[in-house]
């Protein structure tokens, strides 16, 4: 019996006559490393957008486990995507749906990165990492403006989590260096950290490999083990096969923001949907 | 090895510092500058939420003075006309500017330029409600007078020198207040939204309510200056609180250092004693002077004068102000050669995308 975390139903998302992600079923299987992959364009970074409730679909719904977190009401069912372009702007105004904010759905246990890593460049490192545990922690204004003990209590926790979280990553040593002046594969483990210190479920890692060089990717790959170990699913878009091969135990492939393949590495791999998307062949030839 | 030297220094600089400020009204020290001190104190308030807001949450407002204005105010009408206790009077004022602030936090909606110009015209509302006085009770142009001074039992705040104490300690409590907030979860959470909105928000932190938050704060700074200045002059005018105010508040702000709490002081002083002291005597040239200087001071040390001399000491020691003018000197003299020279060393230093 497979645990599923992460569910959607018939999830699209259209800009305009665009339609970035389009119909997606997904099921993400918790304590895996699952990896979306996909040419550019493909709509992966949307379908991140919408799971962490930055957009919200124009159709479909989300489950969190079971629960759902986006949801279209007035629409439900498959369509057709011509329907979405012609329905689109009508649509955009009449289309009511229910929504958890983003500040609730870190709460539950999503978290993402940024491909463009997003730091905190006016803190040092062990600051970044902090504020990760800004919803673990509850004092306000008040207690923080006079010193009182909550304050003190809560600050302590936050700053021995903050450190296990950048041992964890390996940047123990430089927890007091200004966060920008890290080099880039530093950074992108200092923005995993910061992610890991909300305590989430659901870990989402858009493009971490980006930028490194293969050394730094291995060093990625057993942490990002070592997380999934820890009990997090962790689920990752990335354009670097070798990483992802390596590493996920699930590898959904979307194309034109359909989902065209699933499976294990090596049955996508032979997918002949995949590779006509890759390589870029009629489909005439397949 | 810096921050051991420093701290040591720390040791010395704090005591030494304090024992100034405490002594400038004395007669036989700065007697005569005691009113500057006042005023630099209550500027000092101001600049601080302008800080937090500013420097440390990435916002920006231009119609801080609006505040001021609404504290000073409520402050003197409640006090003058209807005989509140002034304590009672400026605590009202701070309410009633704190709900101003929460009901205009709309406009935190608004980024960067758009923001400004919507706080720039608070500033010129609240401004001119004082001026036309619609309502009767500000009284108009001439403001209104007959207020009383804050006292505490018996002991009236009634003579320069005891305000100037008032003043400065409402003003270090909120400097430490401020600090305190900085460096904690909530300081954290609103440079986190200065850093990045979209990296905060997925951590959840929820910017507009911080934005808000730390907006109204300010303004309930500024208020309580305000307040304190009306029952300081015994007077409340609309020219207390000009739009030009605001800017003269974010000079303040931007000498100081945007991103530092102390920083507000140097900037308060530097701005208020260039106004009441030296720019007095060029009438018709101030604001040209006072460009002058801001536009030197942000090529030089982007990061405010405090951030400036804090680096400054702490990467080449206490002898750092001549050697840098030293350095600028021959940098000048070399003239075309130097910059020929930099040109070069900021294009290898220059990272390929």
């Amino acid at each position: 019996m497979m645990d599923i975390i992460l569910e959607t139903k018939g999830l699209t998302r259209a800009f305009g006559g665009l339609v970035a992600v389009d119909t997606v079923d997904l099921q993400i299987e918790s304590n895996k490393i699952t990896a979306v992959i996909g040419p550019n364009g493909a709509g992966k970074t949307t379908l991140f957008n919408l799971i962490t409730g930055v957009y919200a679909p124009t159709d479909g719904e989300i489950l969190f486990k079971g629960e759902p977190i986006s949801k279209v009401l007035s629409r439900s069912g498959r369509h057709n995507r011509f329907r979405v372009i012609a329905d689109s702007f009508i649509n955009s105004l009449r289309y009511r749906s229910y929504q958890v904010s983003p500040v609730q759905r870190t709460k539950l246990g999503i978290v993402r990165t940024f491909q463009h890593v997003h730091l905190f460049g006016n803190m040092n490192v062990i600051e970044n990492v902090m504020t990760g545990q800004h919803l673990r922690s509850s004092y306000g204004f008040f207690e923080a403006a006079f010193l009182l003990p909550k304050r003190h209590r809560e600050e302590t926790r936050i700053t021995l989590n903050a450190k296990k979280y950048l041992n964890m990553v390996g940047l123990g040593q430089h927890e007091n260096a200004d966060a920008m002046s890290l080099p880039l594969g530093q950074q992108k483990l200092l923005a995993i950290a910061r992610a890991l210190a909300t305590e989430p479920k659901l870990l989402l890692l858009d493009e971490p490999g980006a930028g490194l060089n293969r050394l730094e990717k291995q060093d990625l790959s057993d942490l990002i083990r070592r997380i999934r170990d820890m009990g997090i699913t962790v689920v990752l878009v990335e354009h670097d096969m070798p990483l992802v091969m390596g590493l996920a135990e699930k590898v959904i492939v979307l194309d034109t923001g359909k989902k065209i393949a699933e499976g294990t590495a090596a049955q996508v791999q032979k997918d002949k949907r995949v590779i006509a998307a890759y390589l870029g062949e009629d489909e005439d030839e397949l | 090895m810096s921050r051991k030297i420093l701290s040591q220094w720390r040791l010395l600089l704090i005591p030494v510092v304090i024992t100034f400020m405490a002594l400038v009204p004395f007669d036989w020290f700065l007697g005569q500058y005691k009113y500057l001190g006042t005023v630099i104190g209550l500027s000092t308030i101001v600049t601080v939420g302008l800080c937090l807001f500013m420097g440390y949450t990435g916002q920006v407002s231009l119609g801080q003075a609006a505040f001021y204005g609404i504290g000073m105010y409520f402050s003197a009408v409640l006090s003058s006309v209807h005989g509140l206790n002034p304590w009672l009077a400026m605590l009202i004022a701070a309410c009633v500017t704190g709900l101003v602030a929460l009901l205009l936090g709309i406009i935190l909606r608004l980024k960067g330029n758009y923001l400004a110009m919507a706080t720039l015209a608070v500033g010129f509302v609240v401004w001119k409600i004082a001026v036309i006085d619609d309502m009767g009770c500000t009284g108009g142009p001439d403001g209104i007078r007959g207020i009383p001074y804050l006292s505490i039992g018996s002991f009236e705040f009634d003579s320069q020198f005891k305000r100037y104490y008032l003043v400065w300690g409402f003003c270090l409590a909120i400097l430490l207040i401020s600090q305190s907030i900085v460096n904690s979860r909530i300081g954290r959470a609103l440079r986190a939204v200065h850093g990045s909105e979209e990296a905060a928000e997925s951590l959840g932190i929820n910017v507009f309510r911080f934005k808000l938050k730390i907006f109204v704060v300010s303004a309930v700074y500024a208020s309580i200056a305000g307040s304190l200045f009306a029952h300081h002059q015994l007077h409340a005018s609309p020219g207390y609180f000009e739009p030009i105010d605001s800017v003269y508040l974010v000079i303040m702000a931007v000498i100081g250092g945007l991103a530092s709490i102390w920083g507000a002081i140097f900037g308060a002083g530097a701005v208020e004693i260039l106004r009441n002291e030296i720019l007095i005597h060029y009438d018709k040239w101030n604001m040209v002077i006072l460009g002058l200087i801001l536009m030197v001071i942000l090529i030089l040390m982007p990061e405010g004068l405090f951030v400036a001399l804090k680096t400054g000491y702490q990467q080449e020691g206490v002898f750092f102000i001549p050697r840098r003018i030293w350095r600028l000197a021959r940098s000048l003299y070399s003239g075309i050669k130097g910059f020929h020279r930099r040109k070069i060393a900021g294009s290898l230093q220059g990272e390929p995308d």
